[in-house]
């Protein structure tokens, strides 16, 4: 129980002075602790005391439509009509109608393909405030097709990654289809730098740096949006633009108090490479939760399941809110703001309206 | 093979099963394996504690604690095999001592003989049974299994999951998280002063398997004509309990140690042995054991009477979708965390002084940390003691079967005007409606016209679209200065939108949306140039004239709730963007459904009629 105590009639005497080889190896140690406290102050010393004001380097994300070869003759809006049995071949039948090589014109072989649908509620697909799950299936199967290393499928939720990845049948959809679903991490944040200043209010901007799932983005070589065609509380609706708001990690509900300006910064910051809007069981109205079937309508106002692909997620938006939630598209504010941030970038393949490209034959529809 | 290498072997296995269904207890694993949810709480259901106390406090024995009865089979036949064998906590403590140890044989010796304190655990079993048969259940503040659950639950394998939260996702917060991790820390450290410190001082199980343990048919028998007094048998004994001369029955754990370290092979494990060589029963005497009864006893009126699970209840304290009336509940609910473990947003946190002292532990639900979420009843599939009761999501939400009765409301949400960004300060936002999970909304919004700063304005002079405006002049003073707007400050956009009222001299009022604004004049509509036509927007139907009141309202969606509709799940609050420790909304137990037919209905009655 007790420690040995040291015998004191037992010490041995000390037998002779200290010698030169006691300096030396006495000496040295003492000589080496204080050289070491020394050079690590001399490493670690901060003499400005800033150092606890210092923030990281904020990423910058890439464009992921970079490396997409895509005639600029083509349609940019697809449209496929069809049934609910035939949602894998609506898919196929809209991203062809981009592109004359299909997915494999947008994924390139050896890609890491990141698919961003909307997970963010605990709900089942039947409910259709989530992305549908067959949606999700077809296009990672398309991808894995062209080619794609690794698809990812990722989102971060309003309710428990895990629960709302599982109840909305995405998980086991995109497994099956051969995808891998990244579950979200505060630790997978990391700040982005949506523009290289300060945003300005008077130009109707909010995001500067913010944190983002960057894990899934910093991997990918190519991003593909799919989201359900909803109708959103505040917003008037939820589509291709508004889901990339499920990237932001950190308190970004805080953005509701500008909601046109955020949707059109997201649009700004992501350049995806394609996004396809899911219109096969749209929330018309109770949005964006939803939670009865009587808020649903198949097709929306038009009565028939729709995929809809494109390059021009303004006017992919557009598109979808007059002809699926049959509403006036003056209303939904975003789109304007998005207009004057992105629309005179010529590589952004942006029109001011999805009219514009029904004059110039740029809209495709078919039957799946 | 030696029998003490088989109870390692033994222990090991055990451990290595408790930890697994305590890791597995997450709801992503008992979604995915629905089948684990039997087998999860089993060491919970085989406590024979959980099962006598809550028997007592409820006067019945939920489901899977009959379970307990097989525990009391190797008891009655072989004595306290639990402690040495089967109990994760013990093997913890076992293993402590033994890796931890600086002692030589003589100190091993002394360290192992019986000492009075030993008694303790039997005056916190007293006193923990009288409070339970009273209906106030605190067993679980030092049940092994219970107290190791909660530790692991709330601080331990959180502090694991910390450095690896990039693989497995961010750790979960619980509140005081570092006094349940300090209990445990110090309970597993005083093994260095007092070995098996928790086993033989504190541990109330221990006591209660000592009381049966007293009519084991084996037990541990000394030849005294084969001994020598060398007592080398305490040197590894784990209970204290004196196999040296007459064995203490109640406190040995079966460990077998002493049998293996006699030299002289006069220790056995002996079928019905001598009664004169033994000590039956717990040495506790009567008076004592009456005295820890009597604190037990008071122990509940004193808890009681400071009324916070009656009159004064905490707002705060908001339990678990399916729990029982609050009373029901604090006699059941053995402070575990398998709840607080299993829900999937951290909502479900340990109280501290919330519900009462009686409640300390006991889960409830914080907003600030995650939310109720709808489709989920995960918490009460693996509450072992019926506190949450083992409801569908359809019982929940009121579907189905349950159509007539409703969904299970916990709380109702209120509003906080003076924090709400849309009510004072005039910021567009309604995250509450979007969150809102009920189909309706429980939370609606509608437009409302708020005055903005210094929105009281004179007009200038106006055209049939366009009106110019002075600041409201000081009084006595005839015309104040023109306005200084920002341009365009009042387009709006279709979230917010900006609007000027006309009140004319005569009493009428006209309101316009305002279209685009300069420094000064407001536009409301546009005029063909040619026919003078409106084109768009509106025009004034009498010509405002100079000095005429105007007002520049900003209208936007302001929320309000609907508490018919609300369930009390706290998404709302969750997200509410005004972060501060209180938000604009917040949820409060009151209108819960489970106090609905059950006293004064405090609770249930001060938001809502009855229903």
């Amino acid at each position: 129980m007790k420690a040995k105590q040291p015998n004191q009639d037992n010490q041995p005497e000390a037998s002779r002075e200290w010698t030169r080889r006691d300096l030396l190896v006495r000496g040295g140690q003492t000589a080496a602790v204080a050289g070491l406290a020394a050079g690590a102050a001399w490493y670690l010393h901060d003499p400005r005391g800033d150092a606890g004001l210092q923030l990281p380097e904020p990423i910058h994300l890439k464009d992921y439509f970079a490396n997409v070869d895509f005639p600029v003759d083509r349609p940019r809006i697809s449209v496929a009509w069809g049934a609910l049995e035939t949602i894998e071949r609506m898919v196929q039948a809209a991203v062809e109608g981009l592109h004359p090589e299909g997915m494999k014109g947008f994924v390139s072989r050896g890609d890491v393909v990141l698919l961003k649908p909307n997970v963010g509620f605990d709900r089942g697909p039947e409910l259709g405030a989530t992305t549908n799950p067959m949606v999700v299936a077809a296009v990672a199967r398309l991808c894995r097709e062209a080619g794609a290393r690794k698809v990812i499928v990722a989102d971060n939720p309003i309710e428990n990654p895990g629960a709302c990845f599982a109840k909305s049948g995405i998980k086991t959809a995109a497994e099956t289809a051969g995808a891998s679903v990244m579950i979200h991490s505060n630790a997978h944040d990391a700040m982005v730098a949506v523009r290289d200043r300060e945003p300005d209010p008077a130009k109707q901007e909010a995001l500067g740096v913010w944190p983002i799932f960057w894990k899934p983005l910093k991997e990918a070589d190519k991003v593909i949006g799919i989201a359900p065609v909803k109708d959103h509380n505040l917003c008037h609706a939820s589509m291709a633009m508004k889901n990339w708001y499920g990237l932001l990690g950190g308190r970004r509900n805080q953005f509701h108090q500008a909601i046109h300006n955020i949707v059109s910064d997201l649009g700004f910051m992501m350049r995806p490479t394609l996004v396809i809007a899911d219109g096969i069981r749209v929330m018309m109205r109770n949005g964006p939760t939803g939670g009865r079937l009587e808020d649903l309508a198949i097709g929306g106002v038009t009565g028939r399941p729709v995929v809809v692909a494109s390059v021009d997620q303004l006017a992919c938006d557009g598109w979808c809110f007059e002809n699926l939630l049959g509403r006036d598209p003056a209303v939904l504010a975003y789109l304007d703001l998005a207009w004057e941030k992105f629309g005179h970038d010529p590589a952004r393949l942006v029109a001011r309206s999805w009219r514009e490209y029904e004059q110039q034959g740029k809209i495709i529809e078919q039957d799946a | 093979m030696r029998i003490t290498t088989v109870r390692i072997l033994v222990q090991i296995l055990m451990m290595a099963l408790f930890l697994t269904f305590v890791f597995v207890t997450t709801f992503t694993h008992l979604d995915s394996a629905p089948a684990l949810k039997f087998w999860v709480s089993k060491f919970l259901d085989i406590d024979p504690l959980i099962a006598l106390a809550t028997a007592l406090s409820t006067h019945t024995l939920y489901k899977g604690l009959a379970w307990s009865l097989i525990l009391l089979i190797p008891t009655l036949l072989l004595g306290r095999f639990f402690c040495n064998w089967i109990c994760p906590f013990g093997t913890i403590h076992h293993f402590t001592g033994w890796i931890f140890n600086r002692r030589n044989a003589k100190q091993k010796i002394e360290s192992n003989r019986y000492q009075h304190n030993h008694a303790v655990k039997y005056y916190v079993l007293v006193a923990f049974l009288v409070a339970a048969a009273f209906g106030s259940l605190q067993i679980g503040l030092l049940d092994p299994i219970c107290l190791l659950h909660r530790s692991l639950t709330t601080a331990l394998l959180p502090a694991l999951n910390m450095p690896v939260a990039e693989t497995f996702g961010d750790p979960k917060l619980h509140s005081f998280a570092w006094v349940t991790g300090f209990i445990v820390l110090v309970l597993v450290g005083m093994n260095l002063v007092i070995p098996r410190f928790f086993c033989r001082v504190l541990c109330p199980l221990g006591a209660l398997l000592g009381v049966f343990s007293r009519f084991s048919l084996w037990r541990i028998e000394r030849d005294p004509s084969k001994c020598t007094n060398c007592d080398t048998c305490l040197k590894n004994c784990e209970g204290a309990c004196d196999p040296h001369t007459q064995l203490r029955k109640s406190e040995c754990f079966v460990c077998f140690n002493c049998i293996e370290d006699c030299p002289h092979g006069s220790l056995s494990f002996a079928f019905l042995p001598a009664r004169e060589h033994e000590v039956t029963w717990p040495e506790v005497p009567a008076r004592r054991a009456a005295l820890a009864g009597v604190a037990g006893l008071m122990f509940f009126p004193f808890t009681k009477l400071s009324g916070k699970s009656t009159r004064d209840f905490s707002a705060r304290v908001i339990r678990p979708p399916g729990s029982v009336e609050e009373q029901e509940f604090l006699a059941r609910c053995i402070k575990c965390e398998q709840c607080m473990r299993v829900c999937p947003t951290n909502v479900l946190q340990p109280a501290m002084l919330e519900a009462g002292v009686e409640g300390l532990w006991t889960p409830i639900m914080n907003y600030r940390m995650g939310h109720c979420q709808l489709n989920c009843t995960a918490c009460g599939q693996v509450c072992p003691t019926g506190a949450i009761q083992r409801i569908s999501v359809d019982e929940k939400l009121g579907l189905g079967p349950y159509a007539a009765q409703g969904p299970i409301r916990i709380g109702t949400a209120h509003y906080d005007f003076g924090r709400c960004l849309p009510w004072s300060k005039n910021l567009p936002c309604v995250v509450c409606e979007e969150v809102c999970p009920t189909s309706p909304k429980a939370i609606h919004s509608e437009y409302k016209k708020l005055l903005i700063r210094e929105g009281k304005k004179q007009v200038f002079s106006a055209t049939a679209t366009t009106v110019t405006l002075a600041d409201y002049p000081p009084p006595g003073e005839p015309v104040g200065e023109l306005c200084t707007f920002r341009p365009n400050e009042f387009r709006g956009d279709q979230t917010t939108t900006y609007h000027v009222e006309i009140v004319h001299r005569n009493g009428i009022s006209e309101t316009h949306r305002i279209r685009a604004n300069d420094s000064d004049t407001l536009l409301i509509g546009e005029l063909d140039p040619t026919s003078g036509e409106l084109v768009s927007g509106s025009s004034f139907a009498r010509m405002p004239v100079r000095g005429t009141v105007a007002a520049v309202y900003t209208e936007l969606q302001v929320p309000k709730i609907d508490t018919d509709l609300c369930i009390g799940c706290g998404i709302c609050e969750k997200e509410c963007p005004v972060a501060g420790d209180r938000r604009a909304v917040y949820v409060t137990a009151e209108g819960e459904t489970r106090s609905q037919h059950y006293g004064s209905g405090d609770r249930n009655r001060s938001v809502r009629l009855l229903k």
